[in-house]
C-alpha cells in the first residue's frame, strides 16, 4: 500500500493514465496525486482548463484529455513533483516522458541516462531529448527522456539506481551506551526510573531534585521525554501529569544585563 | 520601558503575516527575532509550499520570506528588531527581553505569540553521539548555512519534515540510506514519499532505532522493526554505516511565555503537546495574548500564515483602531484555514483543533 511504502500500486498508476486512444493522440499530462491534500497550483496553473475545478481545495485533480495538450506547465507548478507528460506520438517505436528534476548536475540533450520506476529500480536506457530550464518553473527543469514505447508505465524518474537497504541481522557492535533524557545535565533513563521509582512523580520534584529542565534548554528537549515517562510509569495519561512550572527567564541573560537595567530605575518609573 | 501597541514574539510565517495585518490597521507594531535574520523556519525551506495562491503555493519558502518582508518593509509603524529574545512575561502586563545583550522591558497593549517549535528528541542507546541532530538542525546548516552536514544520512521518522530534508540532503549530495518511521504508515505528504522511493531510498515503516554506535561520533545505527505495540522485534535488527542520524519526530509548540502569562492550556498530541485555548480570533484566554502559528498548536506554514494574519487583525482591532471591512477579512481567513485543515492527513489536528476552541465573553483574568 502507498500509505506503508511510499509507492503507489500498479492499479493506482494505471487508473491515472488516459486510456490508451488518448495516449496515441498526443502528450497529455499524468497526474500521480492519491492524498486529499490541501493543494491546488496544478488547478491554477492550466490555462487550458484542463484539470476539473476543484469544490474543495483538498480534491484529486482531473484531467480532462479533450483539453489537456500536455503543455507540461503543470509539471513545474506541482509542489509534489507528481506529474509529468506522456506522449506517445512522439516517433514510431519511442514515447517522450517530460519528469520533474531538480538535481544538479542537469543532464545534457543527446545524453543517454539510466531511466528509474516508482522504486528507484532501473526500468531501461533513456535518451535525453530536451532540457527546460526557465525562469518561470523556478528551478524545477523538466527533462524529456525519449524511451520504448511499453515502458511508459514504468518510467517515472532517472539517475543512479539506489543502494537496497542492509540485509537484516547485520549488526555492526552491540550497544552499551545509555540513553540520554536531559543533554544540559546529562541525566540519562535509568537515573530517571530511579528518582521516579523513589517517589518523584511530577516534573517540578524531578527538577529540583535532578537539575533536569534546568539548564540552557530549560526542559525544551527533556520535559516531553519526561512527561512520556511518567505517562508509563504511572499509568496516568499525559494531560493528567503538570508539565510543571514555567518561569522567566527563557534563556540564559547575563546577570550584568539585568543589573544594567535596574540601575536605571528612574525611567522605569516614569 | 518600550511602550508599543502590538508586541509580536518571533518573525517566522505566522509572526510576519502578524505584522502585516496590525501594521497594515495601523497598528504601533514591535516584532522581536530570537535569531539574527527574520524569517523564521521559511528562510531554510527551499521547497515549494502546498495550499492556494493565497498561501504562496507553489512559491519556496525563502522566496515568501522574501515577499512578506517587502510588504512589512513599506509599513513604518512595524518595527522587526532581531537578536531580541522575549525572556518572560509577568502578572503585571510586562514582558522582558534580551535585545542585543540589553535587558529591556515592554509593556505592550496587545501581544502575539508566534514562538514556533522545537524539535522531539527520542531516547535510544548512544542518542548523545555526535553526528546525531534535529532534522531542522540539519536543514539549516545546509539551507541556510550553505554548509554540506553529513556524508551518509540515516533519516528517524517520516512526516514531512522527515521526507522533505531527505530529498534536500540528496540535493545537496548526501546519501540518505534509509527513513525509519515508527507507525506503520507514513505520516508525511505522500508524493513526498514517493519522491525518496523513486530515487531508489527505502522507507521502513513499523520500525525505529534500536541504538546509534560509534566512538568519538556517530559511526552506525542499527534499526529493527517494531510490533503492534511499538515494541523492538528481536531478530530484526540491521545495520547501518551512516555518520549521521537526523531525528525528525515531531515537534513541540514553544508555549513558554504562554504558560507564564497564565493562558489555560491543553494537552493534545495531535498538536504536538500542550496548547493554548484559543477562540475564533486567536486569542488565549489571556485578554491581551494571542497564539499563532506552530506555538499555537503544530501545523503547516500555510496555516501558520494565515493564522498570522488573523491574529494580527485581532490584536489591532483590540487597540480600538478601526479596521474597515474586519469581519469580512476575518471571515475569509477562518475559511481559507478551514480549507487548509480539509484532507485525509488533518483529521486528528480537526479534533485537536475543536478541543481547544474557546468561547470567552467579556470577563478574563487580566482586567
Amino acid at each position: 500500500m502507498l500509505i506503508n511504502t511510499g509507492i503507489p500500486t500498479k492499479e493506482q498508476v494505471l487508473s491515472v493514465f488516459p486510456p490508451a486512444e488518448r495516449l496515441e493522440k498526443g502528450p497529455v499530462a499524468v497526474i500521480e496525486c492519491f492524498q486529499r491534500i490541501p493543494c491546488n497550483p496544478c488547478q491554477t496553473a492550466c490555462r487550458r482548463g484542463a484539470i476539473k475545478p476543484f469544490e474543495d481545495i483538498s480534491d484529486l485533480p482531473v484531467i480532462d484529455g479533450d483539453k489537456c495538450n500536455g503543455c507540461g506547465l503543470c509539471v513545474s507548478m506541482c509542489p509534489g513533483l507528481a506529474i509529468m507528460v506522456v506522449d506517445m506520438s512522439y516517433s514510431k517505436d519511442k514515447a517522450l516522458v517530460k519528469l520533474p528534476y531538480e538535481f544538479a548536475p542537469l543532464p545534457k540533450e543527446g545524453d543517454t541516462v539510466t531511466a528509474l520506476d516508482r522504486e528507484g529500480k532501473p526500468v531501461c536506457d533513456a535518451e535525453v531529448i530536451k532540457v527546460l530550464n526557465t525562469a518561470a518553473m523556478d528551478k524545477t527543469p523538466v527533462v524529456s527522456l525519449a524511451v520504448d514505447k511499453e515502458f511508459i508505465y514504468g518510467v517515472r524518474h532517472f539517475g543512479s539506481a539506489g543502494v537496497p537497504p542492509a540485509p537484516y541481522n547485520e549488526v555492526s557492535s552491540q550497544p552499551d551506551d545509555i540513553s540520554i533524557i536531559c543533554r544540559c545535565n546529562d541525566i540519562d533513563i535509568k537515573q530517571l526510573h530511579d528518582l521516579i521509582a523513589q517517589g518523584f512523580t511530577s516534573i517540578d520534584e524531578i527538577k529540583r531534585i535532578s537539575r533536569l529542565g534546568m539548564g540552557p534548554c530549560q526542559g525544551r528537549n527533556c520535559v516531553p521525554l519526561v512527561l512520556a515517562e511518567l505517562s508509563c510509569a504511572m499509568g496516568k495519561n499525559v494531560s493528567e501529569i503538570s508539565p510543571g512550572t514555567y518561569r522567566p527567564v527563557t534563556r540564559s541573560v547575563s546577570l550584568a544585563a539585568i543589573a544594567a537595567y535596574s540601575e536605571s530605575k528612574e525611567t522605569l518609573n516614569e | 520601558m518600550i511602550h508599543t501597541g502590538v508586541l509580536i514574539i518571533g518573525a517566522g510565517p505566522a509572526g510576519l503575516c502578524a505584522a502585516i495585518t496590525a501594521g497594515g490597521a495601523g497598528a504601533d507594531t514591535l516584532v522581536l527575532e530570537r535569531s539574527h535574520e527574520p524569517g523564521g523556519q521559511l528562510v531554510k525551506q527551499t521547497h515549494m509550499f502546498f495550499g492556494s495562491e493565497k498561501q504562496h503555493a507553489a512559491a519556496r519558502g525563502f522566496d515568501i520570506s522574501a515577499i512578506l518582508l517587502n510588504k512589512i518593509s513599506k509599513l513604518e509603524n512595524v518595527r522587526i528588531i532581531t537578536n531580541a529574545a522575549v525572556l518572560g512575561a509577568y502578572d503585571d502586563g510586562v514582558w522582558t527581553a534580551d535585545i542585543g545583550g540589553r535587558y529591556e522591558k515592554i509593556r505592550p497593549e496587545t501581544v502575539v505569540v508566534s514562538t514556533g517549535a522545537s524539535e522531539k528528541n527520542l531516547p535510544f542507546p548512544g542518542n548523545d553521539l555526535p553526528g546525531i541532530y534535529g532534522a531542522g538542525a540539519v536543514q539549516t546548516l545546509m539551507n541556510q548555512y550553505g554548509v554540506k552536514p553529513a556524508e551518509r544520512v540515516v533519516m528517524l521518522g517520516a512526516g514531512n519534515i522527515g521526507l522533505i530534508v531527505s530529498y534536500q540532503l540528496i540535493q545537496a549530495g548526501v546519501k540518505v540510506l534509509a527513513v525509519v518511521e515508527g507507525s506503520p504508515r507514513i505520516g508525511g505528504y505522500l508524493v513526498h514519499a514517493a519522491k525518496l522511493r523513486r530515487m531508489g531510498v527505502p522507507i521502513l515503516t513499523a520500525h525505529s532505532v534500536k541504538a546509534a554506535h560509534g566512538e568519538s561520533g556517530l559511526e552506525s545505527v542499527t534499526v529493527w522493526g517494531l510490533d503492534q505495540n511499538w515494541q523492538g522485534i528481536p531478530g530484526t535488527e540491521r545495520a547501518f554505516k551512516a555518520d549521521t542520524l537526523c531525528v525528525s519526530v515531531g515537534l513541540s509548540p514553544l508555549t513558554e511565555l504562554l504558560w507564564q502569562a497564565g493562558a489555560k492550556m491543553a494537552f493534545v498530541p495531535a498538536l504536538g503537546g500542550y496548547v493554548p485555548y484559543r477562540d475564533d480570533n486567536l486569542r488565549t484566554s489571556i485578554n491581551n495574548v494571542f497564539a499563532a502559528g506552530d506555538s499555537g498548536g503544530v501545523e503547516e506554514a500555510s496555516s501558520a500564515m494565515v493564522e498570522g494574519s488573523l491574529a494580527g487583525l485581532g490584536a489591532a482591532e483590540q487597540l480600538g483602531l478601526n479596521i474597515p471591512n474586519i469581519e469580512d477579512k476575518k471571515q475569509e481567513l477562518l475559511r481559507q484555514l478551514e480549507a487548509l485543515r480539509q484532507g485525509d492527513a488533518a483529521e486528528r489536528l480537526r479534533d485537536g483543533r475543536a478541543a481547544t476552541r474557546l468561547h470567552i465573553k467579556g470577563g478574563c483574568k487580566k482586567c
